[in-house]
């Protein structure tokens, strides 16, 4: 019998982003439908449209042609859906036979758990993964003490255990060594055999060709072609998933080239954290050098350890002297500054005024007792320099727009004149007039002898603004586009860790 | 395969060895200074006190377990009391006070549910919810009974005072039912839940548990546990006095962080909270018959508490000195 779910013109928002405007996914039993997408494209919210965690905002689902209505996790899976998530639903402190059967335990004539069945139970879906465990994985192990590999494996076995007719897997190999993988697809041609209808959620182009028979695109939201595989190759893929024109107009900032007999102002040998494994390179003075990749491959560890922020090993110079960073007041005082991703949480005090927000790093410089006056006209003078829109001073940042708040954010360092700037992904959820400007700032800095370190989750930004981009996979430098090699193509053929590494 | 046997498997596998090893320790302690400790008459009088605690704690380590926290316990303890010692009076007849026990219980279930409604339901937290609902119950209780005084009927109280069934004291039995239920609903789906819950409450919505009705559930089973202790420290006290349950709230807390319970939840159990209980109210027994000044007894149990809390993040510390 063929089953079969299918979405359509989904619309959800969150707060005021909006994740998907018009998604769509068709899926029937017996295939394998890779959904494909960039960096927040919204495949995680697709997948959690379909599973019931996230309610739809607007659209449909069908199942079987007939309209569902899916209000929470609990209703989708009595539809027989299973969901491998990306974040994992996996309880910590209890162990793999407990995770595994939660809500579903076999049960005992006294209303208890049946301890004997659960085990053996789970020793019959173990075996699926057998020879491929880097333990001894045994039922009554506590999942927190297990490797990540060896999680990621009891979320698959999980899903499958209540026998599901559709399984969304999303990012499951991520963690997953090739032996692994190999065993994960065999399984999924023998569900594919019993009629079992898989959503493969994927970043890397060589297992989406290996296993999918489909493949839906999304780009910003919305879905942008589907089609069989066996029609399309890589190329014409990461072609669907690029925006086509773009809205700005970049200006580079002036050419490796020209930099080239300036001093060197930061030089990393083989930095690593617990997601970076190995980082290598040189910026010179005057460069605005890209971090690209996709998200959650080590670049935010790679900005938050040159600020002192986090651990690591290695060694960094700054401007020729070797320095261990402990702490981001080490780096402050070697002229760094770290504009951070979550502007909410790690930029800004939302109730404070913005004359504290922007003084916040620097009030040290205005003696005691503070001289207010001097710090309100040098902070006046850094709102003008950034065009920021504000009723005064004095107004809490809360009543900034999503753009200004970030200019205060960027401004708050500017004014203790950084020699050299780290910048976390600094126009997410910007206005786009602030992007344009934003733009034009980078390149003023750069011009004026600023070095700036730039990740960016938007590629566009990334090929516009700088000369060299440094794309990371699985924390190491996968590629270092610069150029002509700088393209979109080969940007995202290189994120995806695909094999041509983006040569020319 | 190697298995290093760390502090952290040892707190998660077994959270009760810790407060076991304590309880000793202060047993031992308690012992010396009081070497008759053992014989029945003083067993009892002494577990008759420390039953109250303990049957709190448990309430309290369900609570914890789901990851949440009620600090309205202690008011829930002063109305049960206020209300029998008003409603039954010291001449009341027996049919009187089982009915008050059974309106009691009723009213400690309500007022853990109007915790849980606001918690699970609200999606409040659950720290300054029943933070304000615990002035809100203990200005109940003054209400019922301003001035300390009533009571319930001697020859009634004396049953919880001096039944020794088979020779052991009362308490015994109840720890030993309580304990053979948690063995039990431990076991059950709805232990599971509970761990799930408390354990990562996302990643149990995402398997479908229902995070909610468990989350409102722990509060009704704690307001129910604390009009247990209620009733039971009204029948050892035989009187009424709405500031009776005010410090029992800190002293539960106490007693399931040094059972082993994690703060965050997901973790330990109930035979080990009601160790602590034990444990708390030896270092009480402890400190009165070392004739030191009752006023250490506040800094020791506070001290304590510090001290449970401090030791994981001190261990934390060090390795990451070490690394």
């Amino acid at each position: 019998m063929v089953k079969s779910l299918s979405a359509r013109n989904i619309v959800k928002h969150y707060g005021g982003v909006v994740a998907l405007s018009d998604g769509n996914l068709d899926v029937h039993t017996g295939e394998v439908v890779a959904l494909i997408g960039a960096n927040g494209s919204g495949k995680s919210t697709m997948s959690k449209v379909i599973n019931g965690v996230v309610v739809l905002d607007r659209g449909q689902l069908l199942l079987d042609d007939k309209p569902v209505n899916f209000s929470s996790p609990q209703a989708a899976k009595n539809m027989g859906i299973a969901t491998v998530f990306q974040e994992l639903s996996l309880i910590p402190q209890m162990t793999v036979a407990e995770n595994i059967w939660l809500t579903r335990e076999p049960m005992t004539a006294f209303g208890t758990v049946n301890r004997n069945a659960i085990n053996e139970k789970t020793e019959q879906l173990l075996s699926l993964f057998r020879g491929t465990y880097k333990t001894e994985l045994r039922p009554s192990d506590t999942v927190g003490s297990l490797p990540p590999d060896e999680k990621q494996l009891i979320e698959i076995l999980k899903a499958i255990s209540f026998d599901p007719w559709m399984v969304i897997l999303d990012e499951a190999t991520a963690s997953l060594d090739s032996r692994q993988v190999q065993r994960l697809f065999e399984l999924i041609g023998d569900w594919k055999k019993a009629e079992k209808a898989i959503v493969f959620i994927s970043h890397r182009m060589e297992e989406i060709f290996r296993i999918a028979d489909k493949f839906s695109v999304l780009r910003n939201g919305k879905t942008v072609g589907a089609g069989a595989m066996k029609d399309i190759n890589d190329k014409e893929l990461v072609k669907l998933m690029i925006e086509k024109e773009s809205v700005f107009s970049f200006s580079r900032a002036c050419s490796t080239e020209e930099k080239k007999d300036k001093p060197v102002c930061l030089e990393v040998k083989d930095l690593k954290t617990d997601s970076l494994h190995g980082v290598s390179f040189r910026v010179r003075e005057g460069e605005l050098v890209g971090i690209g990749g996709l998200r959650g491959q080590g670049q935010r560890d790679l900005l938050l350890s040159l600020f002192g922020d986090i651990p690591y090993t290695g060694v960094m110079s700054i401007f020729g002297s070797e320095s261990k960073l402990r702490h981001p007041r080490e780096a402050m005082k070697q002229g760094l500054a770290l504009i951070p991703g979550d502007r909410a949480r790690e930029g800004l005090l939302y109730i404070r005024s913005i004359l504290e927000n922007l003084q916040l790093p620097s009030w040290a410089q205005y003696g005691f007792p503070l001289k207010i006056g001097k710090a309100k006209r040098d902070a006046n003078m850094a709102a003008e320099s950034l065009n920021l829109k504000m009723a005064g001073l004095t107004e809490p940042v809360s009543s900034l727009s999503g753009g200004n708040a970030q200019k205060v954010v960027l401004g708050k360092w500017l004014m203790r004149k950084p020699r050299l700037l780290l910048l976390d992904d600094p126009t997410k959820g910007v206005d786009v007039g602030t992007k344009a400007e934003f733009y034009a700032l980078l390149t003023q800095l750069c011009n004026e002898g600023k070095t700036i370190l730039f990740y960016s989750s938007d590629d566009e930004e990334l090929i516009g603004l700088c000369d060299r981009v440094l794309v990371l996979y699985d924390g190491t430098i996968r590629t270092e586009l610069s150029g002509i090699s700088l393209t979109k193509e080969n940007l995202i053929a290189a994120s995806l860790g695909a094999t041509n590494e983006g040569a020319i | 395969m190697k298995r290093r046997l760390t502090w952290d498997f040892l707190m998660v596998r077994y959270p009760a060895f810790f407060p076991l090893i304590l309880m000793i320790l202060s047993i031992a302690i308690n012992l010396f200074l009081q070497p008759k400790m053992f014989d029945r008459e003083t067993l009892n009088s002494n577990m008759r006190v420390f039953l109250p605690l303990i049957l709190l704690a448990v309430g309290q380590a369900i609570v914890l377990l789901g990851g949440g926290i009620d600090i309205s316990v202690g008011g829930v303890v002063s109305i049960v009391n206020t209300i029998l010692a008003t409603r039954v009076g010291l001449d009341g007849s027996p049919e009187k006070m089982w009915q008050f026990v059974m309106i009691s219980l009723l009213v400690g279930a309500l007022a853990g549910a109007i915790n849980g409604f606001f918690i699970a339901y609200l999606r409040l937290q659950p720290i300054i919810t029943t933070y304000a609902t615990s002035f809100l119950y203990a200005g109940l209780a003054l209400f019922i009974l301003p001035n300390p005084g009533g009571g319930i009927p001697s020859n009634i109280a004396n049953l919880y005072r001096t039944s020794t069934p088979l020779g052991l004291p009362l308490a015994f039995y109840v720890i030993a039912i309580l304990l053979l239920i948690w063995f039990y609903v431990s076991s059950t789906r709805y232990g599971k839940y509970l761990f799930a819950v408390g354990g990562k409450a996302t990643a149990a919505y995402e398997t479908a548990v229902p995070v909610t009705r468990m989350q409102f559930s722990i509060y009704v089973i704690s307001g129910f546990m604390a009009a247990l202790a209620g009733i039971a420290i009204t029948m050892l006290s035989g009187s009424g006095n709405a500031e009776i349950g005010g410090q029992m709230t800190l002293n539960s807390i106490t007693a399931v962080v040094i059972g082993g319970n994690a703060f965050s939840g997901g973790i330990g159990g109930v035979a080990g909270p009601v160790m602590g209980a034990m444990t708390l109210n030896l270092i009480q027994n402890i400190i009165s018959f070392a004739h030191i000044n009752t006023w250490w007894e506040t800094l020791a149990k506070a001290l304590i508490i510090v001290l449970a809390l401090a030791v994981p993040g001190i261990i934390n510390l060090i390795r990451r000195r070490r690394a």
